[in-house]
Protein backbone atom coordinates (compact mmCIF):
# COMPACT_ATOMS: atom_id res chain seq x y z
CA UNK A 1 0.00 0.00 0.00
CA UNK A 2 2.83 2.82 -0.81
CA UNK A 3 0.23 4.92 -1.29
CA UNK A 4 -0.48 5.53 2.04
CA UNK A 5 2.76 5.43 3.00
CA UNK A 6 3.67 9.14 2.12
CA UNK A 7 -0.29 10.56 1.65
CA UNK A 8 -0.45 13.61 -0.42
CA UNK A 9 -1.91 15.19 2.10
CA UNK A 10 0.34 14.38 4.78
CA UNK A 11 2.41 17.12 3.21
CA UNK A 12 -0.25 19.39 3.68
CA UNK A 13 -0.80 19.11 7.54
CA UNK A 14 2.88 18.65 8.08
CA UNK A 15 5.18 21.63 8.75
CA UNK A 16 8.10 22.58 10.49
CA UNK A 17 9.90 18.96 11.77
CA UNK A 18 7.33 17.46 10.35
CA UNK A 19 8.58 18.16 6.85
CA UNK A 20 11.87 16.37 7.90
CA UNK A 21 10.48 13.16 9.03
CA UNK A 22 8.30 12.73 5.48
CA UNK A 23 12.15 12.42 4.19
CA UNK A 24 13.05 9.45 6.54
CA UNK A 25 12.82 6.14 5.21
CA UNK A 26 9.24 5.02 4.67
CA UNK A 27 9.30 1.32 5.49
CA UNK A 28 10.50 2.31 8.85
CA UNK A 29 7.49 4.53 9.50
CA UNK A 30 5.58 1.15 8.43
CA UNK A 31 7.29 -0.80 10.43
CA UNK A 32 6.51 1.45 13.73
CA UNK A 33 2.79 2.05 12.36
CA UNK A 34 2.25 -1.57 12.11
CA UNK A 35 4.01 -2.37 15.67
CA UNK A 36 1.76 0.49 17.30
CA UNK A 37 -1.43 -1.48 15.58
CA UNK A 38 -0.29 -4.29 17.56
CA UNK A 39 0.42 -2.68 20.71
CA UNK A 40 -3.20 -0.70 19.91
CA UNK A 41 -4.82 -4.30 19.74
CA UNK A 42 -3.65 -5.23 22.65
CA UNK A 43 -3.36 -2.72 25.15
CA UNK A 44 -5.78 0.17 23.42
CA UNK A 45 -5.69 3.88 22.22
CA UNK A 46 -4.80 5.12 25.41
CA UNK A 47 -2.38 2.90 27.43
CA UNK A 48 -0.23 2.27 24.15
CA UNK A 49 2.99 4.33 24.24
CA UNK A 50 6.09 5.21 22.45
CA UNK A 51 8.38 2.51 24.31
CA UNK A 52 5.57 -0.09 23.36
CA UNK A 53 5.56 0.82 19.97
CA UNK A 54 9.68 0.80 20.05
CA UNK A 55 9.77 -2.60 21.66
CA UNK A 56 7.22 -4.04 19.37
CA UNK A 57 8.62 -2.66 16.38
CA UNK A 58 12.81 -3.46 17.55
CA UNK A 59 13.68 0.10 17.29
CA UNK A 60 14.78 3.13 19.34
CA UNK A 61 12.63 5.30 21.34
CA UNK A 62 14.83 7.86 19.29
CA UNK A 63 13.91 6.82 16.08
CA UNK A 64 9.91 6.03 16.76
CA UNK A 65 10.55 10.21 17.95
CA UNK A 66 12.42 10.98 14.65
CA UNK A 67 9.39 9.84 12.61
CA UNK A 68 6.90 11.11 14.82
CA UNK A 69 7.93 13.86 16.73
CA UNK A 70 4.68 14.54 18.13
CA UNK A 71 5.49 11.11 20.50
CA UNK A 72 2.48 9.20 22.15
CA UNK A 73 -0.42 11.53 20.76
CA UNK A 74 0.91 11.70 17.08
CA UNK A 75 1.80 7.87 16.98
CA UNK A 76 -1.95 7.39 18.35
CA UNK A 77 -3.18 9.41 15.67
CA UNK A 78 -1.40 8.23 12.69
CA UNK A 79 -2.23 4.86 13.85
CA UNK A 80 -6.09 5.28 13.39
CA UNK A 81 -5.64 7.35 10.37
CA UNK A 82 -3.35 4.58 8.98
CA UNK A 83 -5.49 1.59 9.52
CA UNK A 84 -8.08 3.26 7.97
CA UNK A 85 -6.48 3.82 4.93
CA UNK A 86 -5.70 -0.18 5.01
CA UNK A 87 -9.26 -0.84 5.42
CA UNK A 88 -10.37 1.32 2.78
CA UNK A 89 -7.53 0.06 0.51
CA UNK A 90 -9.18 -3.79 1.19
CA UNK A 91 -12.40 -2.68 0.16
CA UNK A 92 -11.42 -1.35 -3.21
CA UNK A 93 -9.39 -4.70 -3.80
CA UNK A 94 -12.86 -6.70 -2.74
CA UNK A 95 -15.19 -4.78 -4.78
CA UNK A 96 -12.83 -4.82 -7.78
CA UNK A 97 -14.24 -7.87 -10.02
CA UNK A 98 -17.64 -5.90 -9.70
CA UNK A 99 -19.95 -6.18 -13.03
CA UNK A 100 -21.62 -2.87 -13.46
CA UNK A 101 -20.84 0.58 -10.97
CA UNK A 102 -23.90 0.00 -9.00
CA UNK A 103 -22.82 -3.22 -8.74
CA UNK A 104 -19.65 -1.90 -6.84
CA UNK A 105 -21.13 0.17 -4.76
CA UNK A 106 -23.44 -2.47 -3.21
CA UNK A 107 -20.53 -4.75 -2.72
CA UNK A 108 -18.38 -1.76 -1.10
CA UNK A 109 -21.02 -1.86 1.24
CA UNK A 110 -21.83 -5.05 1.85
CA UNK A 111 -18.15 -6.24 2.34
CA UNK A 112 -17.66 -2.93 4.63
CA UNK A 113 -20.19 -3.67 7.07
CA UNK A 114 -19.14 -6.89 7.85
CA UNK A 115 -15.57 -5.91 7.91
CA UNK A 116 -16.63 -3.47 10.43
CA UNK A 117 -18.45 -5.91 12.40
CA UNK A 118 -15.79 -8.38 12.20
CA UNK A 119 -12.84 -5.90 12.71
CA UNK A 120 -11.91 -7.08 16.26
CA UNK A 121 -9.27 -4.32 16.99
CA UNK A 122 -11.99 -1.33 16.19
CA UNK A 123 -14.88 -3.63 17.86
CA UNK A 124 -12.56 -3.68 20.84
CA UNK A 125 -12.23 -0.47 20.98
CA UNK A 126 -15.23 0.82 20.40
CA UNK A 127 -16.40 -1.03 23.51
CA UNK A 128 -13.15 0.10 25.59
CA UNK A 129 -12.38 3.45 24.50
CA UNK A 130 -15.51 4.92 22.09
CA UNK A 131 -14.65 8.33 22.78
CA UNK A 132 -11.12 8.10 21.85
CA UNK A 133 -11.65 6.42 18.75
CA UNK A 134 -14.61 7.89 17.23
CA UNK A 135 -13.34 11.65 17.94
CA UNK A 136 -9.89 10.81 16.58
CA UNK A 137 -11.83 9.19 12.85
CA UNK A 138 -14.16 12.42 12.68
CA UNK A 139 -11.15 14.90 13.14
CA UNK A 140 -9.61 12.32 10.03
CA UNK A 141 -13.18 12.41 7.94
CA UNK A 142 -12.35 15.13 5.78
CA UNK A 143 -8.95 12.73 4.45
CA UNK A 144 -11.19 9.52 5.01
CA UNK A 145 -14.27 11.33 2.77
CA UNK A 146 -11.06 12.20 0.67
CA UNK A 147 -9.99 8.78 0.35
CA UNK A 148 -13.49 7.13 -0.91
CA UNK A 149 -14.00 10.14 -3.21
CA UNK A 150 -10.78 9.69 -4.41
CA UNK A 151 -11.92 5.58 -5.01
CA UNK A 152 -15.34 6.37 -6.49
CA UNK A 153 -14.37 9.35 -8.90
CA UNK A 154 -12.50 7.63 -11.66
CA UNK A 155 -15.62 4.69 -11.93
CA UNK A 156 -18.37 8.20 -11.52
CA UNK A 157 -15.85 9.58 -14.44
CA UNK A 158 -17.12 6.75 -16.81
CA UNK A 159 -20.08 6.00 -16.01
CA UNK A 160 -23.32 8.00 -17.87
CA UNK A 161 -24.52 10.00 -15.27
CA UNK A 162 -27.95 12.10 -15.07
CA UNK A 163 -27.83 15.74 -16.69
CA UNK A 164 -26.32 18.49 -14.86
CA UNK A 165 -24.29 15.87 -12.11
CA UNK A 166 -20.36 16.48 -12.43
CA UNK A 167 -18.34 13.66 -11.50
CA UNK A 168 -16.71 15.42 -8.79
CA UNK A 169 -19.68 17.08 -6.91
CA UNK A 170 -21.66 13.02 -7.38
CA UNK A 171 -18.33 10.81 -5.70
CA UNK A 172 -18.60 13.63 -2.74
CA UNK A 173 -22.35 12.85 -2.26
CA UNK A 174 -21.93 9.22 -2.50
CA UNK A 175 -18.86 9.04 -0.53
CA UNK A 176 -20.91 10.72 2.44
CA UNK A 177 -23.56 8.53 2.27
CA UNK A 178 -21.56 5.28 1.90
CA UNK A 179 -19.39 6.61 5.19
CA UNK A 180 -22.50 7.20 7.04
CA UNK A 181 -24.27 3.79 5.95
CA UNK A 182 -20.41 1.87 6.92
CA UNK A 183 -21.02 3.45 10.34
CA UNK A 184 -24.44 2.12 10.68
CA UNK A 185 -27.13 1.06 8.68
CA UNK A 186 -30.13 2.52 10.65
CA UNK A 187 -33.19 0.99 9.26
CA UNK A 188 -31.32 -0.93 6.51
CA UNK A 189 -29.99 -4.48 7.08
CA UNK A 190 -26.85 -4.42 5.14
CA UNK A 191 -26.19 -8.32 5.35
CA UNK A 192 -29.49 -8.70 3.18
CA UNK A 193 -28.39 -8.66 -0.29
CA UNK A 194 -31.77 -7.01 -1.52
CA UNK A 195 -32.11 -4.21 0.70
CA UNK A 196 -28.48 -3.14 -0.32
CA UNK A 197 -29.82 -2.87 -3.50
CA UNK A 198 -32.61 -0.89 -3.11
CA UNK A 199 -30.01 1.81 -0.70
CA UNK A 200 -27.90 1.80 -3.55
CA UNK A 201 -30.33 2.31 -6.26
CA UNK A 202 -32.18 4.82 -4.45
CA UNK A 203 -30.19 6.91 -1.59
CA UNK A 204 -26.82 6.81 -3.20
CA UNK A 205 -27.07 6.35 -7.02
CA UNK A 206 -31.15 7.09 -8.02
CA UNK A 207 -29.96 11.31 -8.70
CA UNK A 208 -26.62 9.95 -9.87
CA UNK A 209 -26.29 7.70 -12.10
CA UNK A 210 -28.28 8.10 -15.99
CA UNK A 211 -29.41 4.54 -16.24
CA UNK A 212 -29.02 1.10 -13.67
CA UNK B 1 -36.61 6.91 24.71
CA UNK B 2 -34.90 6.85 28.03
CA UNK B 3 -31.17 6.35 27.82
CA UNK B 4 -29.18 5.12 30.07
CA UNK B 5 -27.15 7.71 32.26
CA UNK B 6 -23.39 7.60 32.51
CA UNK B 7 -21.24 8.85 35.61
CA UNK B 8 -19.56 11.15 33.49
CA UNK B 9 -22.26 14.11 33.27
CA UNK B 10 -20.71 14.95 29.62
CA UNK B 11 -21.18 11.42 28.63
CA UNK B 12 -25.33 11.98 29.32
CA UNK B 13 -25.45 15.24 27.69
CA UNK B 14 -24.49 13.52 24.32
CA UNK B 15 -26.59 10.38 24.99
CA UNK B 16 -30.10 12.83 26.09
CA UNK B 17 -29.03 15.25 22.64
CA UNK B 18 -29.43 11.74 20.77
CA UNK B 19 -32.88 10.46 21.80
CA UNK B 20 -35.42 12.67 20.65
CA UNK B 21 -37.90 11.34 22.56
CA UNK B 22 -36.46 12.08 25.75
CA UNK B 23 -37.25 16.42 24.82
CA UNK B 24 -39.26 18.05 27.35
CA UNK B 25 -40.02 21.84 27.29
CA UNK B 26 -40.30 23.47 30.51
CA UNK B 27 -42.51 27.01 30.43
CA UNK B 28 -41.03 30.08 29.08
CA UNK B 29 -39.56 32.50 31.95
CA UNK B 30 -39.34 28.93 34.03
CA UNK B 31 -36.63 28.55 36.98
CA UNK B 32 -35.92 25.53 35.28
CA UNK B 33 -35.06 27.32 31.56
CA UNK B 34 -33.52 30.40 33.28
CA UNK B 35 -30.62 27.38 34.43
CA UNK B 36 -30.50 25.82 31.12
CA UNK B 37 -29.85 28.63 29.54
CA UNK B 38 -27.11 29.81 32.27
CA UNK B 39 -25.58 26.36 31.51
CA UNK B 40 -25.95 26.96 27.89
CA UNK B 41 -23.82 30.30 28.04
CA UNK B 42 -20.96 28.66 30.55
CA UNK B 43 -20.74 25.37 27.91
CA UNK B 44 -20.04 28.11 25.32
CA UNK B 45 -17.64 29.57 27.25
CA UNK B 46 -15.38 26.88 28.13
CA UNK B 47 -17.48 23.58 27.56
CA UNK B 48 -18.53 20.63 29.93
CA UNK B 49 -15.84 19.61 31.96
CA UNK B 50 -14.89 23.02 33.25
CA UNK B 51 -18.09 24.46 33.89
CA UNK B 52 -19.28 24.12 38.08
CA UNK B 53 -22.45 24.28 39.47
CA UNK B 54 -21.13 27.59 40.98
CA UNK B 55 -20.58 29.10 37.69
CA UNK B 56 -24.17 27.85 36.21
CA UNK B 57 -25.46 29.68 39.44
CA UNK B 58 -23.50 32.73 39.03
CA UNK B 59 -24.71 33.40 35.24
CA UNK B 60 -28.00 33.02 36.28
CA UNK B 61 -28.09 34.95 39.10
CA UNK B 62 -29.26 32.23 41.86
CA UNK B 63 -27.64 30.30 44.98
CA UNK B 64 -25.85 27.24 44.72
CA UNK B 65 -29.04 25.76 46.55
CA UNK B 66 -31.27 26.80 44.51
CA UNK B 67 -29.55 25.29 41.52
CA UNK B 68 -29.63 22.15 43.36
CA UNK B 69 -33.65 22.60 44.51
CA UNK B 70 -34.89 23.45 40.99
CA UNK B 71 -32.41 20.16 39.40
CA UNK B 72 -31.99 17.36 41.23
CA UNK B 73 -29.04 15.54 40.94
CA UNK B 74 -26.13 17.74 40.53
CA UNK B 75 -24.14 18.54 37.88
CA UNK B 76 -25.40 15.18 36.05
CA UNK B 77 -28.88 15.86 36.25
CA UNK B 78 -28.08 19.57 35.24
CA UNK B 79 -26.46 18.45 31.65
CA UNK B 80 -28.93 15.81 31.07
CA UNK B 81 -31.88 18.75 31.13
CA UNK B 82 -30.15 20.96 29.08
CA UNK B 83 -29.75 18.16 26.70
CA UNK B 84 -33.42 17.11 27.02
CA UNK B 85 -34.36 20.82 26.64
CA UNK B 86 -32.16 21.62 23.65
CA UNK B 87 -33.54 18.30 21.75
CA UNK B 88 -36.94 19.84 21.98
CA UNK B 89 -35.87 23.26 21.05
CA UNK B 90 -34.22 21.56 18.23
CA UNK B 91 -37.42 19.52 16.93
CA UNK B 92 -39.87 22.24 18.15
CA UNK B 93 -37.76 24.61 15.77
CA UNK B 94 -38.13 22.36 12.64
CA UNK B 95 -41.52 21.32 13.45
CA UNK B 96 -42.75 25.35 13.21
CA UNK B 97 -40.44 25.38 9.55
CA UNK B 98 -41.71 22.17 8.40
CA UNK B 99 -45.56 23.76 8.65
CA UNK B 100 -44.99 26.13 6.26
CA UNK B 101 -43.50 22.74 3.33
CA UNK B 102 -46.24 22.38 0.84
CA UNK B 103 -44.76 19.92 -0.77
CA UNK B 104 -42.28 17.17 -0.72
CA UNK B 105 -39.68 19.18 -2.03
CA UNK B 106 -40.20 22.19 0.45
CA UNK B 107 -40.93 19.71 3.10
CA UNK B 108 -36.94 17.85 2.34
CA UNK B 109 -35.47 21.11 2.00
CA UNK B 110 -37.10 23.19 4.92
CA UNK B 111 -36.07 19.92 6.98
CA UNK B 112 -32.89 19.87 6.58
CA UNK B 113 -31.57 23.25 6.19
CA UNK B 114 -33.06 23.89 9.51
CA UNK B 115 -31.53 21.23 11.23
CA UNK B 116 -28.26 22.30 9.65
CA UNK B 117 -28.76 25.89 10.53
CA UNK B 118 -29.48 24.91 14.11
CA UNK B 119 -26.54 22.77 14.26
CA UNK B 120 -24.17 25.13 13.41
CA UNK B 121 -25.68 28.27 15.41
CA UNK B 122 -26.21 26.37 18.68
CA UNK B 123 -22.69 28.23 20.29
CA UNK B 124 -22.63 25.53 23.04
CA UNK B 125 -22.94 22.89 20.64
CA UNK B 126 -19.77 24.58 18.42
CA UNK B 127 -18.00 24.73 21.70
CA UNK B 128 -17.98 21.08 21.94
CA UNK B 129 -17.51 20.09 18.51
CA UNK B 130 -13.88 22.38 18.23
CA UNK B 131 -12.75 21.47 21.86
CA UNK B 132 -14.54 18.93 24.09
CA UNK B 133 -15.96 16.13 20.83
CA UNK B 134 -15.52 13.24 22.72
CA UNK B 135 -18.42 14.57 24.74
CA UNK B 136 -20.54 14.42 22.02
CA UNK B 137 -18.76 12.48 19.02
CA UNK B 138 -19.17 9.16 20.16
CA UNK B 139 -22.71 9.43 20.20
CA UNK B 140 -23.07 10.18 15.92
CA UNK B 141 -21.23 6.91 15.33
CA UNK B 142 -21.32 3.19 14.95
CA UNK B 143 -24.20 1.66 16.73
CA UNK B 144 -24.92 4.98 18.31
CA UNK B 145 -25.48 6.23 14.89
CA UNK B 146 -28.44 3.95 15.10
CA UNK B 147 -30.05 5.90 17.74
CA UNK B 148 -29.60 9.37 16.15
CA UNK B 149 -30.98 7.83 13.02
CA UNK B 150 -33.98 6.27 15.02
CA UNK B 151 -34.72 9.15 17.15
CA UNK B 152 -34.89 11.46 13.33
CA UNK B 153 -36.87 8.83 12.11
CA UNK B 154 -39.35 8.92 14.78
CA UNK B 155 -39.71 12.75 14.53
CA UNK B 156 -39.70 13.16 10.75
CA UNK B 157 -41.77 10.46 9.69
CA UNK B 158 -45.11 11.57 10.37
CA UNK B 159 -44.43 14.59 8.23
CA UNK B 160 -43.04 12.79 5.56
CA UNK B 161 -45.92 10.33 5.34
CA UNK B 162 -47.98 12.63 3.51
CA UNK B 163 -45.93 11.84 -0.05
CA UNK B 164 -44.42 8.63 1.06
CA UNK B 165 -46.79 6.10 1.53
CA UNK B 166 -45.12 2.69 1.07
CA UNK B 167 -44.15 1.11 4.16
CA UNK B 168 -41.38 2.09 5.78
CA UNK B 169 -40.51 4.40 3.03
CA UNK B 170 -40.67 7.78 5.51
CA UNK B 171 -39.03 6.47 7.84
CA UNK B 172 -35.79 5.45 5.76
CA UNK B 173 -35.85 8.71 3.80
CA UNK B 174 -36.43 10.47 7.43
CA UNK B 175 -33.11 8.37 8.21
CA UNK B 176 -31.24 9.49 4.58
CA UNK B 177 -31.60 13.47 5.83
CA UNK B 178 -30.70 13.32 8.97
CA UNK B 179 -27.26 11.23 7.64
CA UNK B 180 -26.52 14.79 5.39
CA UNK B 181 -27.24 16.93 7.62
CA UNK B 182 -24.30 15.39 9.94
CA UNK B 183 -22.59 14.68 7.18
CA UNK B 184 -22.85 18.16 6.18
CA UNK B 185 -22.33 19.63 10.00
CA UNK B 186 -19.61 17.64 10.81
CA UNK B 187 -17.64 17.67 7.70
CA UNK B 188 -18.57 20.71 5.59
CA UNK B 189 -18.36 20.63 2.05
CA UNK B 190 -16.95 23.67 -0.30
CA UNK B 191 -19.83 25.81 -1.69
CA UNK B 192 -22.40 23.92 0.07
CA UNK B 193 -23.93 25.48 3.24
CA UNK B 194 -26.18 22.71 4.94
CA UNK B 195 -28.12 25.98 6.67
CA UNK B 196 -29.10 27.56 3.75
CA UNK B 197 -32.29 26.88 2.25
CA UNK B 198 -30.89 27.92 -1.89
CA UNK B 199 -27.72 25.75 -0.95
CA UNK B 200 -29.85 22.59 -0.26
CA UNK B 201 -31.99 22.95 -2.67
CA UNK B 202 -29.60 22.12 -5.27
CA UNK B 203 -28.42 19.00 -3.24
CA UNK B 204 -31.83 17.78 -2.85
CA UNK B 205 -32.87 18.70 -6.27
CA UNK B 206 -29.85 16.21 -7.62
CA UNK B 207 -29.27 13.81 -5.60
CA UNK B 208 -32.52 13.08 -2.70
CA UNK B 209 -35.76 14.10 -5.03
CA UNK B 210 -35.19 11.35 -7.98
CA UNK B 211 -34.39 8.59 -5.78
CA UNK B 212 -37.59 9.71 -3.41
CA UNK B 213 -39.87 10.31 -6.23
CA UNK B 214 -38.69 6.89 -7.93
CA UNK B 215 -41.37 5.39 -5.95
CA UNK B 216 -43.84 8.02 -7.05
CA UNK B 217 -43.78 7.00 -10.87
CA UNK B 218 -46.86 4.99 -11.32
Amino acid sequence: MADHLFHPDDAERCTGECSVSARLPAHVRERILEATFVCVARYGLAKTTVEDAARQARLSRATVYRHFPGGREQLVAEVVAWEAGRFFARLASAVEGAASFPELVEDALVFAHQAVEEHEVLQKILQTEPERLTTQLTIESGRLLALVRGFLFPYLAGERLRPGVEPSDAADYVARMLLSCISSGGGWDLTDREQVRRLVRTELLAGVVAEM
Amino acid sequence: MLVESYPISGQAVSDQVVSGGAAIRPEAGSPELRLVDATLRCISRWGVAKTTLDDVAREAGCSRATVYRVVPGGKEGLMELVARVEVGRFFAGIASRLERAEDLESLVVFGMAEAGRRIRTHAALRYLLAHEPEQIVPRLAFSHLDDVLAAASEFAEPWLVRWLSEPGEAAHAAEWITRLVLSYSICPADGMDIGDEQSVLGLVRTYVLPGLTASLQP
